[in-house]
């Protein structure tokens, strides 16, 4: 869990959560990273002209990228051609980041505050990913019994991303 | 001849026009770490993002900012970074 130590963000992990944590920002990578692209017009490459126009079919994708315009779709294509690629890329870059420095842990480490944002960034979007492939809803009652391990993971993602978020604001 | 005036005004008034970012209710964003952006992002005090999220929370949307259409591109793409449900569209209003 994350602390506020001294006005420091602290992390604590134990063996077990960093061999999970580990996992799941590689099923992150994995999840958003871009398959290369065909070169088609080099120019268009350079500026980022020839990212994909049409909204992700993989629910999660779809939510970790959504429409930015919701009922002018000739937007939304535009919008996402020049920004979904550098998105993706920005996204499994953080994850990388956060990923590489797990060897420090187990244990309890301070963090700058750059590193704690994307452990904020990174656990928000583990969430959207497996809160979405779990249908997630506002009622607790709506939970399906069969992916009990995989509510027990979403709700400890939960919880580690509400301490960093107390540790962020307490003052 | 006499068009283009008539043009120009047509396309400074839609460029004039406000645009407005909006963000959606979600059930996975917590509340405390979408209060926790809007301060981030838009500077807005405690207080103003707290009302902002009750807002997103209880009526399933909220104008989160408004100036030029580019602006709202920027931020509609800053909120997707943060993983909330942003989108942007002209002012009804």
């Amino acid at each position: 869990m994350f602390k506020r130590q001294r006005g420091i963000v602290v992390l604590k992990l134990e063996t077990f959560e960093v061999e999970v944590l580990d996992q799941l920002f590689d099923q992150m990578i994995a999840l958003v990273e871009v398959e290369p692209m065909p070169v088609e017009d080099p120019l268009e490459r350079l500026v980022g002209l020839n990212g994909p126009s049409i909204k992700p079919s993989d629910p999660a994708l779809a939510r970790l990228f959504p429409d930015a315009y919701h009922d002018d779709h000739e937007a939304a294509a535009d919008f996402r051609r020049y920004t979904e690629h550098e998105m993706r890329n920005t996204k499994a870059m953080k994850a990388r980041i956060s990923q590489s420095q797990l060897h420090e842990w187990p244990g309890k480490r301070e963090l700058t505050h750059d590193q704690a944002m994307a452990w904020l960034l990174s656990l928000n979007d583990m969430r959207l990913a497996l809160g979405t492939r779990l249908d997630i809803t506002d009622d607790r009652e709506d939970r399906d019994e069969e992916n009990a391990p995989g509510y027990e993971m979403y709700d400890w993602l939960t919880y580690l991303q509400g301490t960093l978020v107390d540790s962020l604001t307490k003052n | 001849m006499s068009i283009a005036p008539t043009e120009l005004a047509e396309s400074q008034t839609r460029t004039d026009r406000p645009w407005i970012t909006l963000v959606w209710n979600d059930p996975i964003n917590l509340m405390s770490y979408v209060t926790y952006v809007f301060q981030e992002y838009f500077g807005f005090d405690k207080n103003k993002a707290e009302l902002l999220m009750l807002d997103v929370h209880e009526k399933g949307r909220a104008v989160v900012s408004s100036g030029s259409r580019e602006e709202m591109e920027r931020d509609v793409q800053a909120m997707h970074g943060y993983g909330l449900w942003a989108t942007l569209q002209k002012d009804d209003q």
